[in-house]
């Protein structure tokens, strides 16, 4: 009864601090136009785009309407998704239900990010303004000082990844080494992937470790750039995708959960009393749904690799458990055994994941196509050695609350 | 389509100028009623899609505070930006998707908070027409207003009858904003000049409003109610920017009604359909908008507004509630729209129901100039 869909064609554009020679529209159709040859769809063929960003962070309202002309949109249905740093999965996942539907064939799904056409780095100060959002209702409304105070220390995205990665620390015995292994690995991958932007080759813990602390517990070395690049995928149902593609990476499972939204202040409105930003059961629960759809019963097993959204390196650890591919509060002994290297038993963002390339509204639909690639064999130097079957891709965002989790295979799941 | 999907349940709440409630309060009782009014609880919904913008709502990530608001608490939860019915579009896949039974969509602005107009300079092309900062949505519609009154021998005064038909009609709707029911077409002429030929009353007010509804799959619907709305056709389109497209016409809205007709298997839509539910936000564009409809020749929309084709009591019955024009919550305006043309088929809009209402259109729109259209075909059991 369910339409099988997958994924046919990548594109992305190199990733870089300014890419001062296009504008975001031609960012975009950079992206949209490799997705596209490397399909081998025309733009004749398709008949649906799902696209996405952070709008505030380029200062464009609905920029698909401006853009629409340069991706080839005009005259075709376009639908925007926006959900924070999950947009590309949103988008991703999007395309998905827009092929899935029946209602299109062949979807083109694009996300993107130029961080350098705004004044300020939008990757480190977005959650801040997710915070300061309130304002406008304190000031009409009134607000309790406690929860003033509570959007205050916030303090964008580090601010809160930082508590989150405390958090993580107290309950699974990791120390800040770990993150320095993290990190190191994350820009050891990055060389081998020629789009991605904190490129360098036999990084080692030892070099992140004389980086200085910024907000303990991260150092510079662990911090996420703020990238200006895109990234789209070409999506369609069954039957053209076995023409077009030798080898197309379906669409198995997906699942976009939502979690607690005030984790992080001090009072609890939801009342589900979490306060802990590690728990994580949105991503916990995204994962035990999209598992189940693609009839996977064992994630550690039939899991071959996994590409994490993790601007900070605590963050791949902890959703390393959350998405069930460890115990809980072991990661951090299987990346000191080098499990979640390139060529490790599990392999965790080859690709150099958010760490190493962080185009916010991007990122997430990144992780996706990264798992397609290796689904596709078509990953060139961060290929992983072994044979992928079945790959997972993680998207988190909000503020903590927003995950998506998309599995592919290289065999539809029904 | 691959499954029937219908209307369930819904709620809006009233519209109007300053709400004096936050966001999330507004956004959590509308729905909260559309569940109410299903007879379904949180627990019986699979997924739920928003509608918000980041712009309008001055924030980033507007959908970030709302998950509890919206009941998405463990819920497969996403947002789309524009309207309303962009989210509705988004949830009816995931269910034709098979994926999930039972959605709710939502979508709300509040006007106070952001000036919609200032808003849509920064929907303008960035590099160039944004930097010569004469272009809004209120200038750009006033050109397309004024090619297509050239083009087609429209005067003022068609057009403040559209104002007139929509407005009065809003006077008797609970939920609008404008409560004008003397209202002339000598006033509408003579209201405040904002960029000729568009005058305050022949634009939509800035409203602070809220909507939702249910929409479940076919044996999901039949256990919920025994007055259903089915989704019969949808169709959607983009089209191109400002500068590069014909502003005379709307060609993005010919072409996803034609789709929509295509699916619901309606030939002659003036004759098929019983009441049209459209987003004019401003009142030249329903004109255009009964055009690209089909409902009438090209060049020929002043002739229903004329005859009186188009007023409630009229052969083709459009915006009985009174539209865009009566109340305008940005992102949840085309969303009210299909919540009306679903009230019009289940008998259930009081002072401004059209007698024998089995087929309904409602239209969604977004963008300069209307440059995105979503339309619906809804029918009754």
């Amino acid at each position: 009864m369910k339409r099988n869909v997958a994924i046919i064609g990548c594109g992305q554009t190199k990733h870089s601090s300014r890419r001062r020679d296009v504008n975001v529209a031609e960012l975009v159709s950079e992206a949209v136009s490799n997705a596209l040859e490397d399909a081998k769809v025309s733009l004749r063929e398709v008949d649906a785009f799902v696209v996405g960003n952070m709008p505030g962070f380029e200062g464009i309202a609905q920029a698909d309407q401006w853009l629409g002309d340069w991706i080839g949109a005009a005259g075709k249905p376009v639908i925007r998704i926006a959900t924070g740093g999950t947009t590309g999965g949103s988008v991703g996942q999007g395309g998905y239900y827009t092929a899935a539907s029946g209602l299109h064939d062949v979807v083109v799904a694009v996300a993107w990010e130029k961080h350098s056409d705004s004044k300020e780095a939008g990757a480190t100060t977005g959650l801040l303004h997710v915070g300061l959002g309130n304002f406008f209702h304190a000031s009409a409304y009134g607000l309790s000082l406690k929860n003033l105070v509570a959007i205050n220390i916030v303090g964008a995205a580090a601010g809160v990844a930082v508590y989150q990665a405390r958090f993580y620390m107290h309950r699974s015995g990791c120390d800040i080494r770990h993150f320095d292994m993290v990190a190191a690995k994350a820009r050891r991958n990055a060389a081998r992937n020629k789009y991605a932007h904190l490129q360098w080759p036999g990084c080692t813990h030892e070099d992140i470790a004389k980086t200085e602390i910024i907000t303990y517990p991260f150092r510079y070395g662990h911090v996420c750039p703020a990238s200006d690049g895109a990234s789209a995928i070409v999506i369609a149902e069954e039957s053209i995708a076995r023409k077009k593609a030798k080898q197309p990476a379906w669409f198995k499972g997906l699942a976009s959960y939502t979690d607690e939204e005030n984790q992080l202040q001090s009072e609890n409105f939801g009342g589900v009393g979490v306060t802990d930003p590690s728990e994580q059961r949105g991503a916990w629960l995204s994962a035990v749904k999209a598992y189940k759809m693609a009839g996977i019963n064992n994630p550690q097993k039939e899991i071959d690799m996994a590409e994490i959204y993790q601007p900070f390196p605590s963050q791949e650890l902890i959703f390393a458990e959350r998405l069930g591919l460890f115990d809980e509060g072991t990661a951090w002994k299987a990346l000191e055994k080098g499990d979640t290297d390139i060529n490790g038993r599990m392999p965790l963002d080859p690709s150099g994941g958010v760490n190493a390339t962080n185009a916010i509204g991007s990122s997430a639909l990144q992780r996706i196509l990264e798992c397609a690639l290796q689904i596709m064999g078509k990953a060139e130097e961060h290929q992983v050695p072994k044979k992928v079957h079945n790959a997972v891709a993680h998207g988190w965002g909000g503020v903590t609350n927003f995950t998506t989790v998309t599995v592919l295979g290289d065999t539809p799941g029904r | 389509m691959r499954r029937r999907v219908a209307i369930v349940g819904y709620a809006q709440s009233h519209h109007q100028l300053n709400m004096q409630k936050t966001r999330e309060d507004m956004v959590f009782e509308v729905c909260k009623e559309a569940l109410r009014h299903a007879g379904i609880m949180r627990e019986d919904m699979d997924t739920v899609v928003t509608a918000s913008s980041d712009f309008l709502d001055g924030r980033t990530i507007s959908s970030v505070f709302l998950s509890m608001a919206v009941g998405a608490f463990m819920k497969d939860e996403s947002k789309v930006e524009e309207d309303g019915t962009f989210a509705l579009y988004y949830a009816l896949m995931r269910i034709l998707a098979g994926t999930h039974d039972v959605a709710l969509v939502e979508a709300h602005t509040q006007s106070s908070t952001m000036n919609a107009h200032q808003v849509s300079c920064f929907m303008l092309d960035p590099l160039f027409d944004r930097q010569i900062g004469v272009l809004n949505d209120i200038a750009a519609a006033a050109l397309q207003a004024r090619a297509y009154m050239n083009r087609h021998n429209v005067t003022e005064k068609h057009i403040a009858m559209v104002a007139v038909k929509n407005i009065t009609n809003a006077a008797k709707n609970p939920y609008a904003h404008r409560k004008m029911p003397d209202l002339s077409v000598k006033e509408v002429m003579g209201s405040k000049l904002l960029c000729a030929p568009i005058r305050e009353l022949t634009m939509s007010p800035p409203s602070d409003g809220a909507c939702a509804l249910i929409l479940a799959s076919e044996d999901k619907a039949r256990k919920i109610t025994d007055k259903p709305v089915w989704i019969e056709g949808v169709g959607t389109c983009q089209s191109s920017y400002l500068r590069d497209r014909d502003i005379e016409k709307l060609d993005s809205l010919e072409t996803a009604a034609r789709t929509a007709y295509k699916m619901a298997g309606i030939k002659n839509p003036a004759a098929e359909l019983d009441v049209a539910e459209i987003s004019e936000k401003f009142a030249h564009e329903e004109l255009m908008i009964y055009e690209a409809l089909g409902l009438c020749k090209e060049g020929e929309g002043k002739k229903l507004i004329e005859k009186g084709t188009t007023q409630k009591d009229g052969d083709m019955p459009v915006n009985p509630s009174g539209g865009a024009l009566g109340a305008d919550s940005v992102c949840a305006t085309g969303l009210v729209r299909v919540i009306e043309a679903a009230k019009q088929i289940r008998g259930e809009a009081g002072r401004n129901q059209v007698p024998g209402v089995h087929k309904a259109l409602a239209h969604g729109q977004f963008g300069l100039c209307a440059q995105k259209n979503t339309v619906y075909i809804l029918g009754g059991n």
